[in-house]
């Protein structure tokens, strides 16, 4: 009885949370499916299908008339480079900054952490001026080297933490059993880290989906773009918007990444909470 | 030498000529085949065009048009066409219109980027970033007559002397008004603003409020500057003083929040841009300002992909904008203008294409679906006549409703800034969004309109004073 009563409170508190968090989903899924005379009947919104609805229409248009598919590439190229560069740069910073540096380690981490505060609506000038000073105008190469400036900064502040609830007394062990440090790296801290190491994989690439301000500045042609430039482009135009396609266009890349996230939850939480207790 | 030797030596030089035109041409054969492959800009193989080298490139940023077609036509036909006459290899990006400003902030910080950038507003704060383009001004209006008011006003400074802009097209606002039920409520057409006032509550009651916008956006600026004017109240006059603070801008103010009253809702002033397409689009309101983007929608293909809206289509007019105490006077919805930056590297070829678009623009005017209207009337072979001709033919119903946007361009529409120039300080007022930002306080009764035309001149005065200490005014 009193596991109902407990399970009934649960679903009191988390039902409504999960509604309200799922319905722009929902709305993405609906309109997506919608003709566009359907879209603007008053009547049906938002809960109904009418004048030829659902209708695959909308992603057939995304698909064929735009350069939607080039643009998925291009957002998972750079994607995948930029978790690579990522992981390279964040994981021994991370370790060094919770290992190696004591309070310096400290107070440098919360360092770098505000320098991923700066909001790229401020550095994307200064920024412009470097891009076009390396020749990486209008190049993919510009957004793998430029994203890693706000995913490394907060990666290292994340891990920094994770590292933290790794009891040193695992390592010593293995440098007793006479494993070098990069050994013990490895063998042991690495496989611990794993949620953490997990959470800056999924957290940087949804930022680089999700980054707008950089992708529209230092990409100009169509066929370079990312998903967050190239949708806003063609399908914005002026005051009108193709809301169908705009909706359709948004949806698809969100359903891999919310697997992704369902998939490894109970990963990403620890791998966010890791530094949180001592 | 008789002519036996001359004979011979005349052989022999031919024979070595060939033989070493043969061997020269090999060689630059050789050379340009595979010196191409090693060099970055290197033209390998043919020529781009046939018969013709490939003489340069010009990159040019435009805001995707809110007709697709036009710029499939544009990107496609039109520049090929012109880059093979002209032996160079141009290329457009487009960016949505709300990115036109970061993007060309970004090209300014960078110093590099596009030859040829084109703002949908007047570009003053840029003065100092582009190249004076008063020797094509003067081209063009040699070839086809004078510049239209819109365009210059729009593009010229009279203190430096400096075209800092080259207008390719302006874009007149009119009303959308749903005559069906303007007709229901017994008031004919919104031909004054008082008799969009006498009509808004009846509308609104039958469910059709009247929509314009008091919100941060264009077409909420554009509408208010318009409705000021009709009520004589101007931000600046011919001499660049400050006058908002005026019997009309007070006038203006309270017969907008008496409208807003009487006939419409809380939304408008959370609008954006977007927001009165999508309620009149879905029957929501009776009455739009608006460019044309609203009644092409509607009528669907070639326009847009989306499919026609027949009835609302067949029941939708346009008008000028009404008629006010002192005047009937609206602006410019947007203003097309075309810079070339400082750094461009190829400002001869962006010069001359610039002349030869507005020298023949019958094809961008048609293609944009009457959107474009040319900076010079002459642009179109025959002018105002044969614009309004070509407008009187459009094959949607209701039939002949775009003849009226002809005299709309004509008469109706003058810039930003009016009676002065468009400048630098209008600039900063109208991307603040000063003026809808003053008529949504006293809509909303937060300050009277004394004190809202009080606080808002207090701002534009500092914005002038700023601008004025910079020599930009």
């Amino acid at each position: 009885m009193a596991g109902l009563r407990r399970d009934v409170v649960a679903w009191l508190i988390v039902g409504p949370f999960a509604i309200v968090l799922a319905f722009p989903f929902y709305w993405m899924l609906v309109t997506a499916l919608k003709t566009d005379a359907d879209l603007y009947n008053v009547e049906s919104i938002p809960y109904k299908f009418s004048s030829g609805s659902p209708t695959t229409n909308n992603f057939e248009f995304l698909f064929r008339d735009t350069e939607y598919g080039r643009w998925l590439v291009n957002t998972a190229i750079i994607g995948i480079a930029v978790v690579a560069i990522t992981l390279v740069l964040a994981v021994p910073a991370g370790y060094a900054l919770a290992r190696l540096s004591g309070g310096v380690g400290q107070m440098l981490g919360i360092g770098i952490f505000l320098t991923y505060l700066v909001p790229p609506t401020l550095l994307f000038l200064p920024l412009s001026r470097v891009v076009s000073e390396i020749g990486l105008q209008d190049r993919l190469l510009a957004l793998i080297v430029v994203y890693p400036s706000f995913t490394v900064p907060f990666s290292t502040w994340l891990l920094m933490g994770f590292f933290k609830t790794i009891p040193r007394e695992l390592e010593d062990a293995a440098l007793i059993d006479g494993a070098s440090r990069l050994g013990a790296l490895a063998r042991v801290v690495f496989p611990i880290s794993l949620p953490g190491i997990l959470t800056v994989v999924i957290f940087s690439f949804s930022l680089v989906v999700n980054e707008f301000v950089y992708a529209i500045t230092f990409i100009s042609t169509s066929s370079h773009r990312t998903i967050s430039a190239g949708v806003p482009t063609e399908l914005i135009r002026g005051d009108v918007f193709f809301w169908g396609a705009l909706m359709a266009a948004a949806l698809i890349p969100s359903i891999p990444l919310a697997l992704l996230y369902n998939l490894f939850l109970d990963r990403f939480i620890a791998g966010f909470t890791g530094g949180a207790f001592r | 030498m008789d002519d036996k030797e001359r004979v011979q030596i005349t052989a022999d030089m031919d024979e070595l000529t060939r033989r070493d035109l043969l061997r020269r041409a090999g060689l630059g054969a050789i050379v340009l085949v595979y010196g191409g492959a090693g060099v970055k800009n290197a033209v390998a193989g043919v020529p781009k065009f046939r018969h013709k080298e490939l003489a340069g490139t010009l990159k040019i940023m435009q805001w995707s048009h809110f007709v697709p077609s036009y710029d499939k036509w544009f990107d496609n036909e039109y520049i090929k066409a012109w880059g093979e006459k002209n032996d160079t290899e141009v290329t457009v990006d487009h960016v949505n219109l709300a990115e036109l400003p970061t993007r060309a902030a970004s090209e300014v910080a960078a110093q590099s980027g596009h030859d040829l950038f084109q703002f949908l507003s007047p570009p003053s704060a840029y003065e100092d970033q582009v190249v004076a383009m008063n020797d094509i001004v003067q081209e063009v209006t040699r070839k086809i007559g004078k510049m239209g008011k819109v365009g210059l006003k729009s593009t010229y400074n009279p203190r430096t002397k400096k075209f800092y802009g080259f207008p390719d097209n302006y874009v007149p606002d009119p009303v959308h008004y749903r005559r069906d039920l303007w007709g229901e409520v017994g008031a004919g057409a919104p031909n004054s603003w008082e008799a969009v006032r006498q009509a808004a509550p009846k509308l609104k009651a039958l469910g059709r409020p009247v929509g314009i916008g008091m919100s941060q956006e264009l077409d909420s600026n554009m509408a208010m500057l318009a409705l000021m004017q009709c009520y004589g109240g101007y931000i600046q006059n011919a001499d660049q003083r400050v006058v908002i603070n005026s019997k009309g801008t007070r006038q203006a103010l309270s017969a907008m929040r008496d409208i807003y009253k009487r006939g419409m809702t809380t939304e408008v002033f959370a609008w954006t841009a977007a927001s009165n397409n999508n309620a009149y689009i879905a029957g929501r309101l009776s009455l739009a300002l608006n460019a044309i983007s609203i009644a092409r929608v509607l009528e669907g293909p070639p326009w847009v992909t989306t499919p026609q809206r027949t009835d609302l289509m067949q029941n939708t007019w346009i008008a000028p904008i009404p008629r006010g105490p002192a005047q009937r006077l609206g602006l410019e919805h947007v203003m097309g203008i075309y810079v070339i930056w400082k750094f461009s590297k190829n400002k001869q070829a962006a010069k001359r294409f610039l002349v030869d678009m507005q020298t023949r623009y019958g094809p961008h005017f048609t293609n944009s679906g009457f959107y474009n209207f040319p900076a010079w009337p002459g642009g179109v072979k025959g002018g105002f006549k044969t614009i309004r001709r070509a407008a009187a033919k459009d094959r949607f119903k209701p039939l002949g409703k775009y003849t009226i946007l002809t005299t709309i361009a004509e008469k109706y529409t003058a810039n930003v800034g009016h009676p002065g120039y468009s400048n630098a300080a209008i600039d900063e007022v109208f991307n603040k969004f000063l003026i809808p930002q003053m008529f949504a306080e006293v809509a909303q009764d937060k300050m009277t309109p004394d004190e809202a035309v009080r606080a808002a001149e207090r701002e534009i005065k500092s914005i002038f004073a700023k601008w004025r200490r910079r020599k930009k005014l």
